[in-house]
C-alpha cells in the first residue's frame, strides 16, 4: 500500500528484506514471500539463521519461491540505494535487547543509518528502544505495528503508520484497552 | 522434473481445471517440497474465503436484522477452512454460527475451534431440522462440509445436512467443491451452490457450477509450481487474496 508497484522509481520493483535471527527476521521472511506473489522482486539478507523448524520453513518456501538470498550485505551504501526500491527492516523487534549489540546487527544498523531509500520497519525500528525510542537511529520511512503500536512509535517520524492487527480477538483488545481503528473493508492494515 | 502435460480441461483464458489426482498431488507438493504447513496454508484459504464473500455479499445487502451466515463444517481440511472462514467473517463484521458435528480430535481442529469460540462464535448443538428454519435465521449459508479429497457414498449426518440444504433458498457459498458433487464430474442433482470459491486452481466440477459467483482464492501458489502444472492461473488484482472469475 505504501510502496505500489506503479510508483516505485526504479525499472524492477526490487526491495530488500534484511532479517534478524529471530521473530521478526521470520516475519520477515513471510513478508519477502507475499510480496513475491505481489510481483515484487524481493531479496532477502538473513546472515544468522534461526534453528526453529518453523522459521526454517519460511526460508525453504521462500528459496522455493526463487526469492534471492545475500552472502553479504554491501557496506558500500550506494549500491544499496542503487539496487532497491526500499528497505524492510525486520532486524530486531520489539523483543530485542542484547541482540542489537552484537554482530551481524549491529553492523547491518550501521550500514541502514546511511542509507538513503526508504525503510519499512517491521513493528519496532530496529536499535531503537521499545518503550523510550531512538536516537542516531534508523529513521524509517513506514512502520508497520503488529498487533498494537509500541510506545516507541509516538517517536516515529516517518511518513506512514500501519497497524496490522486486525486478527486480535476481542477479548484481548479489551483486556488491554487497545481501542484499535476501524478496518476498510476486509483490508488487514489501517494507516494511523 | 518432467513437465506435466496439461489435461483436457481448459476455461476460455486458457485457465485449467484439475482433475482430483491432479489437486491432490499439487497439494502434497505444497507441503512436502516447498514446506507449507498445513495451518500457514489453511489460514490464507480461510482468509480467502470470507473476503469472497465480503465482496459477493457485503453485510449491508442482508435482509435479515445481522448479517447472519450458519458455517457447515466437514470433518477434513474443508471444515478447517470453514472454521478459519468464520473467525474472519466474525472481523469482517458478520454474525457467524458454525455446525461442526464430526470434529477431528487433532491440534489443528482443536485450535481452530477455540479461536472461534473466543471470537464468541456459536456452535450450534443441533442442525436446523428444516430449511425454513435456515432460510429465516441467516442470510447466508458456507458450505464447508466436502473438499477435493471427497470420493464415494456421503456418511451421516451430512447425507441428511446436504438434502436439508439442497431445500435452502438463502444463498450457499461452497469452499472449493460444492459438497455431495463429484470432484471431476459434478452432480446434476446435487447442491446449486450461488458462489463457488476455487482453491489454488479450478477443479473440473467447476465447469459444472451454475451459480452466480465463482472466485479463486488462495494466492499462495509458488511460480515454480504453477508453471509445472501449467496452471494459466491469470493475475490476482493489487494485493487482493481473491480474483473473480465470474
Amino acid at each position: 500500500q505504501a510502496f505500489p508497484l506503479p510508483s516505485l522509481p526504479r525499472k524492477q520493483p526490487t526491495v530488500l528484506v534484511v532479517c534478524g535471527p529471530a521473530q521478526n527476521g521470520a516475519i520477515g521472511l513471510v513478508c519477502a514471500r507475499h510480496l513475491r506473489s505481489f510481483d515484487y522482486e524481493p531479496t532477502i539478507f538473513y546472515p544468522k539463521r534461526s534453528p526453529d523448524p518453523l522459521y526454517r520453513d519460511f526460508t525453504t518456501q521462500c528459496e522455493k519461491m526463487d526469492i534471492p538470498f545475500l552472502s553479504y550485505l554491501p557496506t558500500e551504501v550506494q549500491l544499496i540505494n542503487d539496487a532497491y526500491n526500499a528497505v524492510v527492516d525486520a532486524v530486531l523487534g520489539a523483543e530485542a535487547e542484547v541482540a542489537e549489540g552484537t554482530e551481524p546487527c549491529a553492523a547491518i544498523l550501521a550500514t541502514l543509518k546511511h542509507i538513503r531509500i526508504p525503510i519499512v520497519s517491521l513493528d519496532v525500528p530496529s536499535g531503537w528502544d521499545t518503550e523510550a525510542g531512538g536516537s542516531g537511529g534508523i529513521s524509517p520511512d513506514v512502520l508497520v505495528s503488529l498487533a498494537a503500536p509500541k510506545e516507541c512509535a509516538r517517536r516515529f517520524g516517518g511518513r506512514q503508520h500501519f497497524v496490522a492487527g486486525r486478527f486480535l480477538p476481542y477479548d484481548v483488545q479489551r483486556k488491554f484497552e487497545l481501542n484499535p481503528p476501524e478496518y476498510p473493508g476486509t483490508e488487514c492494515v489501517v494507516a494511523l | 522434473r518432467a513437465m506435466h502435460v496439461p489435461s483436457a480441461g481448459s476455461g476460455p483464458t486458457g485457465l485449467r481445471f484439475l482433475g482430483q489426482e491432479e489437486a491432490q498431488a499439487i497439494d502434497q507438493e505444497l507441503f512436502t517440497e516447498y514446506q507449507f504447513s498445513v495451518d500457514q496454508l489453511m489460514e490464507l484459504a480461510g482468509l480467502s474465503c470470507a473476503t469472497a464473500i465480503a465482496k459477493a455479499y457485503p453485510p449491508s445487502s442482508f435482509t435479515t436484522s445481522q448479517p447472519a451466515v450458519l458455517v457447515v463444517c466437514g470433518p477434513g481440511n474443508n471444515g478447517g477452512d470453514g472454521l478459519v472462514c468464520a473467525r474472519h467473517l466474525k472481523m469482517f463484521g458478520y454474525q457467524p454460527t458454525v455446525y461442526y458435528p464430526k470434529r477431528p480430535s487433532k491440534p489443528l481442529f482443536e485450535s481452530l475451534t477455540t479461536q472461534c469460540k473466543k471470537m464468541d462464535i456459536p456452535f450450534l448443538p443441533e442442525f436446523p431440522a428444516e430449511a425454513a428454519f435456515i432460510d429465516e435465521l441467516y442470510g447466508l449459508v458456507v458450505d464447508a462440509i466436502f473438499g477435493f479429497s471427497f470420493k464415494g457414498a456421503v456418511r451421516e449426518p451430512f447425507g441428511s445436512i446436504l438434502s436439508t440444504l439442497e431445500r435452502v433458498t438463502v444463498p450457499i457459498a461452497s469452499i472449493d467443491i460444492p459438497s455431495g458433487w463429484d470432484v471431476e464430474k459434478g452432480k446434476t442433482d446435487g447442491l446449486q451452490p450461488d458462489m463457488l470459491i476455487s482453491l489454488t486452481a479450478p477443479k473440473k466440477a467447476a465447469m459444472h457450477f451454475t451459480g452466480r459467483y465463482h472466485f479463486l482464492g488462495g494466492r499462495f501458489v509458488p511460480p515454480a509450481l504453477q508453471e509445472k502444472y501449467a496452471l494459466n492461473l491469470p493475475a490476482y488484482p493489487s494485493t487482493d487474496c481473491v480474483l473473480q472469475l465470474t
